[in-house]
């Protein structure tokens, strides 16, 4: 689903030269749950939006889904974005003028699909994220922990390939953390692949697979990968250790 | 163009900020589009084809006291004559492009009851209109022997002696529509004249409001001749580049015949049209400067919104961009909420502008504003609405995905 070859991303400016990957390897199968931990400046948010095709990379190679996303332009890494990936962003990045069945259906708008269409995918995910009776209230109108599942439906409604969430539970108290960790989990259940960034190793321990950054490497798998019920088994050892 | 109903909903949510920015593009519309109707008319008037050969024509008047008497307007026309460049010289009683005009009402039949229609009187000699440069469309002209003076002892009693008219076009237009005027009575109460020929369009001295109003043209010639006691002016017809030449030797020997009398005017017909729409002119600038003052404001109002309304947005931004949104995307986006809140000004300022025109013609009796303005006025606030948003949104298509990942 995902493979990184020795990435690495170098941010210049005219006096500094900051590594933030650096030779960073990873593949995630489709189906897995990876949780990326690591301290705060270790490269995994800058990992996320390689990740996520936000951002371009210095040097190595990135296949997403098959594709090589290497050099590609910004509309066409719009369009793959747009298709394959789903975010989940630690502040749920709601857009505030827009209730929540718009909201759900702003990624479909950039898919040039019908109005009638765009509707029915959006109250599918709002339904499945048990949202249906809240369509038209605004973000503001609710809670932290259903702000977070109008993002998750936001990001299923597109039926993306790989969810991205970075801290999805960073902004709630413990009640809706574990409502939205169950979310995720269960959406993982029905076959998502997901790559969850938390520098929380309590969260991180619900994964399959961590994965732990420091200094912009990939420092080593922190435990044994775990499988869900209903996966596949498959092997370990899909984290590639930066040579020293 | 992005799908309107979600920007929709999103402004819903600003509706102050909307509705002041709808305001402003309704009240630009409403006013450019009368001011630019108003302009538009003001240059129809100034330029107006006179009928007259302007271009080689001069005038000077002498005035018509003095220790010496009333100089005679044939020794004076004829010494005029002779001035090297000069191919035509007339007496005239008024000029085109002047604030002085004889006028009267005709009626087709002879009495007070009578439907009057009102025509400038021209009088001057028997050069005047090859002098104007104003052809015979029909019928003939005056012969020499038809000419009788007018004096302001005669003028009463001249009035009322039956007469023959020369008409314009126009005017012949006017009374016989479609039909021949030739040999057909005009009167003015119960003086009568035989119409005996059609002259080509010459413009009335003191002109409508409109350019294009057809009495602007309605004028009679009548045979008689006038001079300095009637106010009269000469009118001399130079060869071609000599005008200024001829005007100056005709004010010399005018000064050298009456040397106590003054030359109370002297122009070239040039310079009297550039005099008499000097007003016309000041108010067309006036309005074009309103008109570029209005949108300048609207236009910096728009481009004031839409950069708050990017910065406040930014964060809004990045996040369509990493759920997908192409520069060019968030780029329509802005352009279609921009047209979204022109055609809501656009709108609003038609009845607007309905209504401020309904207010000119009762006030100020200005025409009727032709429909066609509005949907003009329409489209150059649309553009407008384009180029002014063009660069905010430009600066909102630069915000990068990454911004999304900031924290909040």
């Amino acid at each position: 689903m995902l493979e990184m070859r020795e990435v690495s991303k170098v941010y210049r400016t005219e006096t500094v030269e900051t590594h933030a990957l650096r030779g960073f390897s990873l593949k995630v199968d489709e189906g897995e749950f990876v949780a990326v931990t690591g301290p705060s400046g270790s490269g995994k948010t800058t990992f996320l939006t390689i990740a996520g095709l936000l951002e371009d990379f210095t040097r190595g190679e990135y296949l997403l889904d098959h594709v090589n996303v290497h050099g590609m332009n910004d509309n066409q890494r719009s369009r793959l974005r747009n298709e394959k990936i789903g975010f989940v962003f630690q502040a749920f990045n709601l857009i505030p003028d827009l209730n929540v069945l718009d909201n759900v259906e702003v990624p479909l708008h950039y898919r040039h699909m019908s109005g009638g269409e765009r509707r029915k995918r959006a109250l599918a995910a709002l339904e499945r994220v048990g949202l249906s009776a809240r369509l038209k209230h605004y973000p503001a109108e609710l809670s932290g922990g259903q702000q977070q599942r109008v993002a998750i439906a936001r990001a299923l409604a597109g039926g993306p390939r790989l969810l991205l969430a970075d801290e999805p539970t960073g902004n709630l108290d413990t009640a809706m953390a574990r409502g939205v960790m169950e979310l995720i989990e269960e959406i993982h259940r029905e076959g998502a692949t997901i790559i969850m960034v938390t520098h929380d190793p309590e969260l991180a321990a619900r994964a399959q697979r961590n994965v732990h950054i420091v200094d912009g490497m990939a420092t080593g798998v922190s435990e044994e990968p775990r499988f869900h019920p209903g996966l596949r088994e498959r092997t370990a050892g899909d984290v590639s250790l930066p040579r020293s | 163009m992005m799908t309107p109903r979600p920007i929709l909903s999103a402004l819903r949510r600003h509706k102050i900020a909307a509705f002041l920015i709808v305001l402003e593009i309704a009240l630009a519309f409403a006013i450019v589009s009368n001011a630019v109707y108003l302009v538009m008319g003001r240059l129809q008037r100034m330029d107006i084809h006179s009928g007259i050969d302007e271009r080689d024509l001069v005038t000077l008047q002498i005035s018509s006291s003095g220790n010496a008497g009333v100089p005679s307007a044939e020794a004076d026309l004829a010494a005029l004559r002779t001035i090297p460049g000069v191919q035509s010289a007339s007496a005239v009683n008024s000029l085109p492009f002047t604030n002085s005009s004889w006028n009267s009402d005709f009626t087709k039949t002879p009495g007070q009851d009578a439907t009057g229609y009102p025509a400038t009187i021209y009088l001057g000699s028997r050069d005047l209109l090859p002098t104007l440069g104003v052809k015979i469309l029909a019928g003939r002209g005056f012969s020499s022997d038809q000419y009788t003076d007018l004096t302001p002892a005669t003028m009463l009693s001249a009035f009322f002696k039956p007469t023959q008219v020369i008409v314009s076009k126009a005017y012949a237009e006017q009374l016989w529509p479609g039909g021949n005027a030739v040999g057909k009575l005009l009167y003015v109460d119960k003086s009568q004249g035989q119409i005996v020929g059609v002259m080509s369009n010459i413009v009335r001295p003191q002109l409508s409001d409109s350019g294009t109003d057809p009495s602007n043209f309605y004028a009679v010639v009548l045979p008689f001749r006038v001079g300095p006691d009637l106010d009269a002016s000469y009118v001399l017809r130079a060869a071609p580049a000599a005008r200024e030449r001829v005007l100056k030797a005709a004010v010399t020997k005018l000064q050298a015949m009456h040397p106590t009398q003054t030359v109370t005017k002297q122009a070239t017909l040039s310079q009297m049209r550039r005099e008499y729409f000097a007003n016309d002119r000041a108010m067309a600038w006036l309005l074009v400067s309103t008109i570029l003052a209005l949108l300048g404001v609207t236009a910096i109002g728009i481009v004031g919104l839409a950069s708050f309304w990017v910065q406040q947005r930014t964060r809004q931004i990045g996040v369509r961009r990493a759920l997908g949104a192409r520069r060019r995307d968030i780029l329509r986006y802005f352009q279609t909420e921009n047209f979204l809140l022109a055609t809501a000004g656009i709108a609003l300022g038609c009845a607007a502008a309905i209504g401020i025109n309904v207010w000119l013609m009762a006030h100020y009796a200005v025409p009727r504003l032709p429909i066609i303005y509005l949907p003009i006025g329409a489209v150059a606030l649309w553009l407008l609405g384009q180029l002014a948003v063009l660069g905010p949104a430009l600066r909102a298509a630069r915000v990068a995905p990454t911004v999304a990942m900031r924290a909040a």
